[in-house]
């Protein structure tokens, strides 16, 4: 089959009018809004720092300027290595595997209960519990953070009261109060692919192993996770992501010593006024969590298509 | 309402990639024909039923509707309409919404629409029910409503493709008899496609008997059951006891089949046959259970062979027995119950005899699988 | 076996417990932070109840706008997500099967992209369009609303095709062929046919899209341009100073988004009802039918009891004034100084008779200053949890209510009324 035959029963089978417009609205979708802002932001990221007037001029050359500024530093200073950025880089993608494995551990049991109990009235509730937060603006989730672990926050007054402590921890300092966001955020994107395959798990298995003499980490480890896999790394996939190319948490609940990768790509594009650099960095993020997602799948053998279930 | 016109298949083959589908079909369905296409499932029957009603195009040969070549002309431009398997009717639309919606479509005002409705609801006996969503229907009366809904259409060919088969069985018989009732009443060509040929058989005027994307034979019901022209035709309509063996001597429209196990048989070579048959052929020799009897008396003769009763079943008005044949292969044998005794029993040795002209000999080919 | 049940089923509430806690906590105290005086947004120490907090929401220009902005780049970016993602999933259907994966990837992706990248991408790529074309910085190309929308949708028709996916999946093609066979068009079959099909997910896909765009931080950041989105002004106020105005648009949030969940979940119990009985969803939601979706439907009764508590809220608001405690609160405040003052006042004359009668003595000094300046301190704490304090709003219903409050609360009825329908009314489809 070729190429025009291809086009020709497609518009055979949608018409002209609908035809056209699904491809337009596709091709709109997929080539100008998803491939080429990628691939142009690729080639800016190439670019030299130019004020607009010189750009397509003869300045405007390629160069690796900007990769080479987050390995090696500005040229002429003292460490070898850009150890600032790339500590920041690597401690943001520690964060956001720290926060994946916390919001794994405290959603799966969760997930598992849902899953295995049918329906009711009190699980339609639970549900909607956890959809409610969700819904409520991101910022205002930190904010929410914030008030309670602030100096004067709720847990610090709390404990002082209690005499617990003499002086307010710093939680913020202390990043606590990040993670707890951050792991807040993205709590029901964990919890519902997880929920969805186990919902999906026939009960029967579970205890036919029962009977068999299992006990219940045997029963998780060798039917129910294995089962679960898809939902798992799926919904690790997305936590994963979204942490690492988080912005708002770090710069609301972040310490003014640890900063976010994001931040830093968000400093180059406001404060600093480098966008080339920016977007190098911005790639680098990209091209990094993709590795590292497509590396997990790879390692635990799942498809990208149950990606979003 | 409109007559029915010809519908014609010449020299039809429907490919997709390197898989044949339909293979040099040529069919001429006559106008106002109740038409069946009879094959097991994969034969290519619905195949063929999308090829007339527009939803692919041959890759070689013509449909033609009326004589008029239908190459490049879409289903809504075909004066067919064709009932689907799970009948396709449109759930968010009232019943009265589902049979008019072609007017609709087509911008008739809404009063003329009721109008219509009403008369089609009435035809098929379900007035006042045009209100309901389809997921309120029974079975048989979603059926009438998809009827009725292709009908509302006034196609000149009314293709069905196995409509029947989510139906229990009462339910199914009772709707072939009002499916052959309105063809006949409305007078259009019908093109009914099923695997039951008990449908095919009840229903048509005539039947066209497929197998892995060739049609095998195309006769009426009486023709196709009594005079197959494949082995395949022999063992899917109906039920046969196939011999097999060769040709030994031939005497008019009569062979002699040499068995291995039964002996030399008897029998009429099928009218497709006759005169290509040649002595020396391997051949087989089909006899229909209920051709079968027990003979009189245990002499032999070429249209008797001797067999071992292996079970029976009773039905009520038939009786079955089934008798050790060859190549594992139980002969069955039905006989009608006329209240005398029973004369067989498990284990006992039978000669059963035919009537020689009952029986079919056909050059040796594929059967149908079980 | 009994015990090891018991421990479990203990275990599992206490799980429980602990995660509806750390989910549902914060919202809780934000909320309430928002009726509670101090400037800053804080739980303790808890000085009056007040609703000044929403008239500052309702008068604070920049949030309006935010919100003005927000719906503006919200119904683009639906309208623009849903067309995608509709044709996006139809797509799919279609597609020729070697370029399956690869397309569903690319479609996919954006869900995984970070959105900072996203946004990064959008803004770069336009501004290089409008360089090419040569067009002035102020051209549509650099218009932050239109970036936004395009930045915010690139990610958002993927959720929306997702929606889609799933509903088409249970759609019978053979609707379709039915449809054309009987002389439909392609466009008629369509919108006839598939279009009313698609009707629920295109609801609950636009509510998504809605949701998703209003609060989206991370792509709008860079591309906001001139129009900052609520989303934006909320980030700014948080990162840069914070009143509880915020935490009074968290409630308001809230309990939109609960009355909402409700809403819909009643919506969805009611069809339920419908399909177990078999009988048309008009007939069951029929006037003197009614009363039997409450039994059995604890939400019907929780947005019932909410509705009222709201309307009651509301009431309140309207009559209540915290004046009077907030004069207290700061009486107590003088009174601490007071007392303060007195007691140092008292101190040195203590010191002073002292050191004219016995000569310095530095202990009986700090002796007798120490319960002066106790016992202040305890008339405020007590104060403060004194029901009497709640009584004394009140006297307030009575009052003559200040002018100048009048407008705020209204400003503030407003903002419920219309976006609650907003909300509850694609789902009601």
């Amino acid at each position: 089959m070729n190429v025009g035959q291809l086009f020709k029963d497609f518009f055979a089978k949608n018409g002209i009018g609908l035809g056209t417009f699904l491809l337009v609205a596709v091709l709109f979708w997929v080539v100008i809004l998803i491939v080429l802002p990628q691939l142009s932001m690729l080639d800016f990221s190439f670019r030299h720092h130019l004020p607009p007037p010189e750009m397509g001029g003869p300045k405007d050359t390629y160069t690796i300027e900007h990769y080479k500024y987050l390995v090696l530093g500005a040229p002429g200073a003292d460490t070898s290595y850009n150890v600032v950025d790339l500590g920041v880089f690597g401690r943001t993608l520690l964060a956001a595997l720290f926060v994946t494995i916390l919001d794994l551990l405290l959603c799966y049991p969760l997930a598992y209960y849902l899953g295995q109990s049918r329906g009711g009235g009190a699980i339609r509730i639970l549900v909607l519990l956890l959809i409610i937060p969700y819904w409520i603006n991101e910022i205002l989730r930190a904010f929410a953070f914030r008030i309670i672990f602030g100096e004067s926050g709720l847990i610090n007054e709390m404990m002082l009261a209690m005499g617990l402590i003499s002086n307010p921890v710093d939680f913020i300092r202390a990043n606590v109060a990040l993670y707890a966001g951050l792991g807040y955020a993205y709590i029901l994107l964990m919890i519902f692919p997880i929920y969805n395959v186990i919902e999906s798990l026939d009960r029967n298995q579970i205890e036919a192993a029962r009977d068999m003499g299992a006990p219940w980490w045997r029963i998780h480890w060798r039917i129910v996770i294995p089962y679960a896999k898809p939902g798992i790394s799926s919904g690790c996939t997305m936590v994963f992501m979204l942490s690492a190319g988080a912005l708002a948490a770090p710069q609301i609940l972040g310490g003014p010593s640890s900063l976010w990768f994001t931040q830093i790509i968000y400093q180059w594009f406001n404060t600093g006024g480098n966008w080339p650099r920016g977007a190098a960095f911005a790639i680098v993020l990209l091209v990094t969590c993709i590795i590292i997602v497509l590396s997990m799948m790879r390692l635990f053998k799942v498809k990208i298509g149950d990606i979003g279930k | 309402m409109t007559k029915g016109v010809d519908v014609d298949l010449e020299n039809v083959w429907i490919r997709f990639g390197d898989f044949v589908a339909v293979r040099e079909a040529n069919v001429n369905i006559k106008g106002g024909e109740f038409f069946s296409f009879l094959g097991p499932s994969g034969c290519g029957k619905t195949t063929i039923l999308r090829s007339v009603s527009g939803f692919l195009e041959p890759s070689e040969g013509n449909v033609r509707i009326g004589g008029r070549d239908m190459a490049g002309i879409g289903p809504n431009k075909r004066p067919t309409a064709l009932i689907f398997q799970n009948l396709a009717l449109f759930p968010l639309m009232k019943i009265w919404e589902n049979i008019t919606f072609s007017m609709e479509v087509k911008g008739a005002s809404k009063a003329e629409r009721r109008k219509r409705a009403d008369e089609l609801l009435d035809m098929i006996a379900l007035p006042d029910q045009g209100e309901k969503l389809p997921s309120e229907l029974s079975g048989g009366q979603k059926q009438r409503v998809a009827i009725a809904r292709a009908l509302c259409a006034e196609p000149d060919v009314l293709l069905l493709d196995e409509p029947l088969s989510a139906l229990d069985l009462k339910l199914r018989q009772h709707m072939r008899t009002e499916l052959r009732e309105i063809q006949q009443r409305v007078g259009i060509t019908f093109i009914y496609i099923t695997h039951d040929q008990g449908e095919a058989l009840t229903m048509s005027d005539n039947v066209a008997v497929m197998r892995a994307g060739i049609i095998d034979q195309i006769g009426s019901g009486h023709t196709v059951y009594n005079d197959p022209a494949t082995p395949f035709v022999a063992s899917f309509v109906g039920e046969n006891n196939v011999f097999r063996g060769k040709v030994k001597s031939i005497d008019g429209d009569m062979a002699l089949v040499s068995t291995n196990r039964t002996g030399e048989l008897l029998a009429r070579i099928a009218t497709t046959v006759q005169g290509s048959l040649k002595v020396g052929d391997p051949a087989m020799m089909f006899v229909r259970p209920e051709a079968l009897n027990i003979a009189p008396d245990i002499s032999s003769a070429p249209n008797r062979f001797a067999a071992m009763v292996k079970h029976e079943e009773f039905e009520g008005q038939i009786y079955n027995v089934f008798l050790e044949g060859s190549e594992g292969k139980e002969i069955k044998m039905s006989l009608v119950n006329i209240g005398k005794e029973r004369q067989s029993a498990e284990g006992m040795n039978l000669t059963l005899e035919y009537v020689p002209e009952q029986a079919i000999v056909l050059p040796a080919g594929e059967l149908a699988s079980e | 076996m009994k015990t090891n049940n018991i421990l479990l089923k203990f275990i599992l509430a206490a799980y429980l417990v602990v995660f509806f806690g750390y989910l549902l906590g914060p919202l809780v105290v934000m909320s309430i932070t928002a009726f509670n005086s101090p400037s800053f947004p804080k739980l303790t120490p808890w000085e009056c109840l007040t609703f000044e907090w929403f008239d500052v929401l309702a008068h604070d220009e920049r949030i309006l706008n935010g919100i003005e902005n927000s719906l503006i780049i919200g119904i683009g970016t639906v309208i623009l997500s849903v067309i995608m993602g509709l044709a996006g999933a139809l797509m799919l259907t279609q597609i020729w099967p070697k370029l399956r994966a690869t397309y569903y990837t690319i479609v996919i992706a954006p869900i995984l992209i970070p959105g900072v990248v996203l946004g990064i991408s959008t803004l770069v790529f336009w501004d290089r369009i409008s360089i090419m074309l040569g067009m002035s910085s102020g051209g549509i190309l650099h218009n932050g609303i239109f970036l936004t929308i395009l930045g915010q949708s690139t990610f958002i028709a993927s959720y929306c095709m997702l929606v889609f996916i799933a509903r088409l999946q249970r759609f019978d093609t053979g609707l379709t062929e039915a449809a054309l066979d009987l002389g439909a068009t392609q466009v008629q079959a369509f919108r006839k046919i598939l279009l009313p099909f698609m009707k629920p997910a295109i609801g609950s896909a636009a509510v998504l899209a809605f949701l998703a765009s209003f609060e989206n931080y991370n792509t709008t950041t860079f591309t906001f341009g001139k129009f900052p989105t609520l989303t934006i002004e909320l980030a700014q106020k948080v990162r840069y100073g914070i009143n509880p105005s915020i935490s009074a648009l968290a409630f308001i949030i809230i309990v939109l988004t609960i009355l909402g969940a409700l809403a819909h979940e009643i919506y969805r119990r009611r069809q339920q009802l419908a399909l177990a009985n078999g009988a048309p969803v008009a007939a069951v939601s029929g006037g003197f039918q009614l009363p039997k979706i409450f039994r059995g439907n604890p939400a019907a009764i929780i947005l019932v009891l909410l509705t009222l508590g709201g309307a009651s809220t509301l009431w309140f608001a309207q009559s209540y004034s915290p004046d009077v405690c907030k004069m207290d609160v700061r009486e107590q405040k003088r009174l601490i100084q007071e007392e303060r003052i007195k007691a140092i006042r008292e101190k040195r004359q203590l010191e002073l008779q002292q050191k004219q009668h016995q000569g310095p003595d530095v202990f009986g000094g700090s002796k007798s200053a120490a319960p002066a300046t106790q016992s202040p301190g305890k008339g405020a704490f007590g104060n403060v949890f004194d029901p009497g304090n709640l009584d004394k709003s009140g006297p307030g219903a009575v009052k003559p209510q200040e002018p100048t409050k009048s407008p705020g609360k209204g400003a503030f009825g407003d903002v419920f009324a219309p976006q609650n329908l907003d909300k509850a009314a694609p789902k009601e489809d």
